[in-house]
This record gives C-alpha cells, sequence and structure tokens, in this order.
C-alpha cells in the first residue's frame, strides 16, 4: 500500500480489520521504503474505512510508521479519521506516547501542515478537555496563520459550534503529540512568514524546512519574514544560517525581513552584519506588511510577483518531449478523449483570452530546474477534475484543490519519466490560479516554450519557463 | 484510459462455459450427487480442480479425498454446486497477475476461505438454498475483472492514487458508466447462471443496495465477509484490499452478528 501525498501529508488508507496477524502486511518494507524518500512533514493512517482495530495491530502500524522517521525525524506520526468512540479507544492506547498525533479527519490534520495560503480569516473552533491540548493547538493552529477560537468547556464548544458564526473548520477529538518542533508558517499576501522562538542556534539547520523555503522560491515567493517576537536570543551560529539564507534567496531575487527580535541577549552587531548581507530588520511585523510601497518593492503583495531573469537551458529543451508527454498522457486518461498538438514553440506566452481559464503550476528543481504553468480552459477543467471529484463541480474552490492534484500527478510522472534517464528532480508544491491575469503578467516577459493542445475542440495551454 | 467499448470486448472475450461442467450442474439441481460426479469425471481439468480444491486444509479433511462420488457426497448438493461455480473463474483466471501480488494459489486460498465462511453465515441465518450458496463464487470474479482491465494501466492507476485515495472500481465507474460488478454480472449472464446470484453481487459492491431484504442482508454479509478476507495475512499485501472502497456504513447493522459466527475478536 502506497501512501496517498497531499500538502506534504502522506496518509495510508487500510480497509476492513487491522490486528497483529495482518498489520506488517499493509504496510510492506517496499511501501516503507517509498515513503520514507517522500518530502512529507506527516504520515498518518486514516481509519475512515477500518472496522475492526486492536492494540498489537496499531501498534505495529505505528513502529512501521517510525521506520519512516530514520530517514527524516522532523516527520510526525499519527492516526485520522475516526469517529467519537475510535477516538476514545485511540486514546486509551496512545493517550500516554508523545511519538503519535491523533486528528479527527484527514482535513483537520492539513491544518497542522505547510500551507501556501493566507489563512487569516479562517476561523477554526477548537476543543480538547485536556487544557494542555487545547494550548498546544491553538499555538500551532496560530502559528499556522489561522484564527483559532478554543472552547473552555462542552457546553461552550456546543454552543458556538451550532453558533450562526461560521467556521472553517472544527477541531475536536485531536490530540498533538511531539508536535511544533518545526518552524511555523503562513502565508500573508504574497509574502511567506516563518515564526520561530527560543533560541536561535545551530538547531536552525534543523528545524528549519529548507526544501518548503526552496518550493516557496521556485513557484515565485519573494519576500520571506521571520517573526522573532518570541526568540530569546541568536547566537553566531542563528547568524550564519540567515547569511546563508539571504546568498541561496539572491539567485532567485528573494529577501529575507527579520521583524520583533529583541536585542536584550543578542549583539547588536548582529543586527549589522546581517543587514550587511541585505536582510532587512522591522520593529514590529505591521511595519511592514501595512507598507504597501515596500511590500510591492518586496514582491510581497498580491500580483506583484518578481520577473526572473533566468532563461531555459539547453537540457530543458531536450527533455521538453517528456514533459509534454506526461501532460498529454495525463490530461488524455484524466478526460478519456484525445489531445491534438496545435502547434508548439519557443515565445513569450500568448493567450488568446483570459476569462474563464484556471491555471495551475508546479516547480521542479534538481538536475534541471524551471516551472511548469499549466493553463484550462475552465470546461476541459471540470472535465478533467471530474475522475477525482467523481461529479461534475463548477465550484472554482474544488476546481483549484483538484487542479493542484492534478499537476501533482503530472509532475510526479514526469519525475519518473526522467528518473529512467537517469535525471533527478524534485517537486514543489502546486499553485493554483482563479484568475490568470496576475500569472501572465508576471512570466510575460519570460520566453518559454508554448505548446497549445486542443480537447474535443478546447484549446489547452502548456507553458514550460525558467 | 478505459471505455466502454473496451470493456464490451473484453466480455465478448469471455469464453462459454465447458459443456461438462454446465451439464454437471443441471444434474446437481435435479438433485443427482451421485450422476452429478460421473458427469464431472469426464472433465479432467475438472477433476484435478475439484480435487486440489477440496483437499485445502480449511476444508478439514484429515485424509485426502480423491473420489470424485466421495468428494461430491461429503460436499452436498449446496456446496458441490458453490465449487462448481468456482471452477468457472478457473477458466478466465490470468496465467500471471500484473497488478495485484497474488499467484493463483492465493487467490484459489481466497476463494476457499469465501466459501467457507460463506456457509457459516448462510447456516446461521437458514438459509438452505443452491444459488445462494453458490453467489459467493462469483464474488472473485470481480478481481480478475479488475486485474484484466487495469493491468496495463498499472503505472496510471499508481499515478492518480499517489494522489487520491480513489479505488479501481470507482476509477472504471468514472471513466466507463460501468463498474467490475457490472462487468462481473454480465459474465455471469453469459455463463447462464441464474438472476439472483447477480442480484447479491450487485449488493455485495456496497454501493448498490437492494430493495428485497434478504437480498441486501446476504449482500451486507458479503461486503463484511470480502473485505474481512481481504484482511487476511495472505491477502493485506497484495493490493487487492484496496481495490474496492469498503463501505462501513453500509453493513453497521450487521456487523456485531458477523464477528460473532465468523469469530472475529473483540
Amino acid at each position: 500500500m502506497r501512501a496517498v501525498v497531499k500538502n506534504r501529508i502522506g496518509i495510508f488508507y487500510p480497509q476492513g480489520f487491522i490486528d497483529g496477524a495482518n498489520a506488517r502486511n499493509f504496510l510492506a518494507p517496499a511501501d516503507i521504503t517509498a515513503t520514507s524518500t517522500l518530502k512529507i512533514d506527516m504520515l498518518l493512517v486514516s481509519l475512515k474505512k477500518v472496522i475492526f482495530f486492536n492494540k498489537n495491530g496499531m501498534d505495529i502500524l505505528v513502529s512501521l510508521l517510525g521506520e519512516c522517521k530514520k530517514s527524516n525525524s522532523a516527520i510526525s506520526l499519527g492516526f485520522c479519521d475516526y469517529d467519537d468512540s475510535k477516538f476514545r479507544t485511540m486514546m486509551k492506547f496512545f493517550n500516554d506516547d508523545y511519538s503519535v498525533s491523533l486528528f479527527r479527519t484527514a482535513e483537520v490534520a492539513t491544518l497542522f501542515g505547510p500551507t501556501t495560503s493566507d489563512n487569516k480569516e479562517k476561523n477554526i473552533l477548537v476543543h480538547s478537555d485536556d487544557p494542555s491540548q487545547r494550548n498546544a493547538i491553538t499555538i500551532e493552529l496560530h502559528e499556522h496563520g489561522y484564527n483559532p477560537i478554543a472552547t473552555q468547556s462542552r457546553e461552550e464548544f456546543s454552543t458556538k459550534r451550532q453558533s450562526e458564526q461560521t467556521f472553517y473548520e472544527v477541531v475536536n477529538n485531536t490530540h498533538l503529540g511531539l508536535f511544533g518542533k518545526k518552524i511555523g508558517t503562513r502565508v500573508v499576501g504574497n509574502a511567506i512568514i516563518y515564526s520561530t522562538d527560543g533560541f536561535l542556534d545551530a538547531k536552525m539547520n534543523d528545524i528549519f524546512d529548507m526544501t518548503y523555503h526552496r518550493n516557496s522560491l521556485s513557484v515565485g515567493f519573494t519576500l520571506f519574514v521571520f517573526d522573532m517576537n518570541k526568540v530569546i536570543a541568536m547566537n553566531v551560529h542563528g547568524v550564519n544560517f540567515f547569511s546563508h539564507l539571504a546568498s541561496a534567496g539572491a539567485e532567485f531575487g528573494a529577501s529575507i525581513a527579520i521583524v520583533g527580535l529583541s536585542f536584550e541577549k543578542t549583539p547588536k552587531a548582529f543586527q549589522e552584519e546581517l543587514e550587511d548581507g541585505g536582510i532587512l530588520f522591522f520593529e514590529k511585523l505591521e511595519d511592514l506588511l501595512d507598507n504597501q510601497e515596500i511590500m510591492d518593492e518586496l514582491g510581497g503583495n498580491e500580483g506583484s510577483i518578481k520577473h526572473s531573469k533566468k532563461s531555459l537551458t539547453k537540457v530543458i529543451v531536450n527533455e521538453l518531449p517528456n514533459f509534454i508527454s506526461a501532460t498529454v498522457t495525463t490530461l488524455e486518461m484524466m478526460t478519456n478523449t484525445k489531445a491534438i498538438k496545435e502547434s508548439a514553440a519557443v515565445q513569450k506566452i500568448t493567450i488568446d483570452s483570459n476569462d474563464e481559464k484556471l491555471a495551475s503550476s508546479i516547480g521542479f528543481y534538481g538536475d534541471i530546474d524551471g516551472m511548469m504553468i499549466l493553463i484550462f480552459p475552465r470546461t476541459i477543467a471540470k472535465r478533467a477534475c471530474e475522475l477525482l471529484l467523481g461529479e461534475v463541480s463548477d465550484k472554482t474552490e474544488e476546481l483549484l484543490d483538484t487542479l493542484a492534484e492534478f499537476v501533482n500527478i503530472i509532475a510526479g510522472r514526469l519525475k519518473s519519466l526522467l528518473a529512467e534517464k537517469g535525471t533527478s528532480i524534485d517537486i514543489t508544491l502546486p499553485r493554483t490560479y482563479e484568475k490568470i491575469d496576475g500569472l501572465i503578467h508576471s512570466i510575460s516577459e519570460q520566453k518559454g516554450v508554448q505548446v497549445n493542445l486542443t480537447f474535443k475542440g478546447e484549446r489547452f495551454t502548456f507553458f514550460l519557463t525558467r | 484510459m478505459v471505455t466502454a467499448k473496451e470493456l464490451a470486448t473484453y466480455i465478448e472475450s469471455i469464453p462459454p462455459a465447458p459443456k461438462v461442467l454446465q451439464d454437471t450442474i443441471a444434474i446437481l439441481d435435479s438433485g443427482d450427487l451421485v450422476k452429478a460426479s460421473l458427469k464431472a469425471q469426464e472433465d479432467k481439468a475438472l477433476t484435478h480442480y475439484l480435487r486440489t480444491l477440496v483437499n485445502r486444509p480449511i476444508y478439514g479433511f484429515t485424509n485426502e479425498v480423491k473420489d470424485l462420488k466421495q468428494i461430491f457426497g461429503i460436499l452436498g448438493l449446496s456446496n458441490a454446486k458453490q465449487i462448481l461455480c468456482n471452477y468457472f473463474l478457473h477458466l478466465i483466471v490470468p496465467k500471471k497477475w500484473e497488478l495485484f501480488s497474488i499467484t493463483n494459489t492465493i487467490f484459489e486460498d481466497l476463494q476457499a476461505l469465501l466459501n467457507v465462511n460463506w456457509n457459516l453465515l448462510l447456516t446461521n441465518e437458514n438459509i438452505d438454498n443452491k444459488d445462494v450458496s453458490s453467489s459467493i463464487a462469483l464474488l472473485p470474479a470481480s478481481i480478475i475483472v479488475c486485474e484484466a482491465i487495469f493491468a496495463s494501466k498499472k503505472k496510471e492507476v499508481e499515478l492518480i492514487r499517489s494522489v487520491k485515495n480513489i479505488d479501481l472500481n470507482t476509477i472504471l465507474k468514472r471513466l466507463s458508466s460501468m463498474d467490475l460488478f457490472d462487468v462481473a454480472t454480465q459474465i455471469a449472464k453469459k455463463w447462464e447462471m441464474p438472476d439472483n446470484i447477480g442480484e447479491i453481487l450487485q449488493c455485495a459492491s456496497g454501493i448498490k443496495p437492494s430493495e428485497d431484504e434478504q437480498t441486501l442482508k446476504l449482500g451486507k454479509y458479503m461486503h463484511l465477509l470480502f473485505f474481512y478476507t481481504l484482511s487476511n495475512p495472505k491477502c493485506a499485501g497484495t493490493g487487492l484490499n484496496d481495490f474496492l472502497e469498503f463501505q462501513p456504513d453500509f453493513i453497521a447493522d450487521v456487523y456485531e452478528n458477523f464477528a460473532s459466527v465468523i469469530g472475529v475478536e473483540q
């Protein structure tokens, strides 16, 4: 059984009965090996389709999940998708086991994973009978940019849940095990905000998610803000870490800002050293976020993505047939219709009309790097999503969510096609665009390979750039 | 990826039931076990299959049973027909499994496990009906159909399943408007099996509940038994467990009884 991966959360979906005799068979060694190579932050087992489980079976699953931690110690492990009765049983099994987290649903787990969207308007209702859990959940959600509303009693929880106030998600029957070791990440506008606390020393290299950072650079984020209001002190290792980060981002035209750092226990000279390296300092987060001029200049506002100065390389052009093949065969598979190639040329992107179009993009890096952009007429997007959604949907949020999965499938296929030829790449989190004007504007000056395809008379555009 | 036309071609390619098998079943239906065993002996492959299957440990015979008359006598009318129906699937079982990590021996073990536990459930429900007893035999046809349709599309299926937890039955339904159980039912018709076998089979998919109370209950038991069997250590790592979506809500009201009859530890 292979894990389904979405938003850097891997989930296994066993079905039926899990006990000591069969648990090991659900996660074979090959599955563990494959999972260990995935770039994920959380690895969960869904109990949605499990009707029976016992302690032996669960212990074996936890120990098998633990194997994946050997290659990535920052992965959080746990279970999701259960009802009240299963939660009570699981709490009996794992209440004292800090290596296991429990999430009522996979959607709840997603709240604690990395995000590329601005969550500040999303109200999350939180309840746990255990005050320490309630606090831990609330803090984690806040660190991820959500607006958590914690309730102190079950009565208050029931009342709030039934109230007219709409909640983006309700977090109850949830238990965080070892969590919060990573730096909290949230998105505001087009800026990524990292929240750090405690002492910033050599451990930064362990707790900072460099893959996520690189993903964000690759898909066009250029402003990275470190909220250091809760930082006690930074030493020279911390300074080195930020210097390296600033140098690595320079290639992408990225800026790093530090806000809220107190210099009571951190030498003021460190600020000067970091400023020399191009890092900006602000007293408060609002000083930066509310300053439209600076935000525009740094690329932190939505639609203000900086233009990349990179151009296509011969290696990428040589691999073009693989990119097109992966896209066409996946789209044909998902729509069950044949594609006709209309044209292919190296050019600046040209789209007939931006109306009624949706787009998704995904970055790749490794032996070659670049960005693949897919522009769908809404009709093709709906058809392509039908297989994954199971119904014809016209809800933009559903379509965009499914397009993100769709572009992931294409990138996954591409990754394996290139691997067969000895070219190794990693892929970023996908991004989707409800309106393509901003996207087109941001890449309008860049040359890339544009391939126009038609599916049942509708034009679909593939654009490969750097 | 898969079209309705491809499915029609696949169903067309299914061979008709051999004459000896059809005649043996007809004789069994008339209630003559001895005459049926003599008829079955005319087909050497069928004879070999019956001997091998019945002598599996799950059937519990302490000494090897070789004589077909003896085999039919021990099994009785219902069970004999059930095992003959198993043989239908033997005709279309792939030589090499590509999609699922199983062998034909594991597949036959799976058939045997289903048969024995199905009989326990029917006994508990006081149902003594040859057709109902035989209906379990066609359930694994859905596995064979799935293998035949998706074996050459393994990579595509894996890619889809790497981003979305979606079972193969659902993928097929969304692509072609027919699911694995529709195809299996068409095969049953081609083999001139009784209609109620197809009805129970459709209900056992867990997504097409029957309006008939008994068929609905049997469909629930069959759905649950299928997943209980697929959770067996021999099957759990084969990929069989996730080709169809388990429907816990569908079987919720029969679970306690099922667990007690089959002996699921609580």
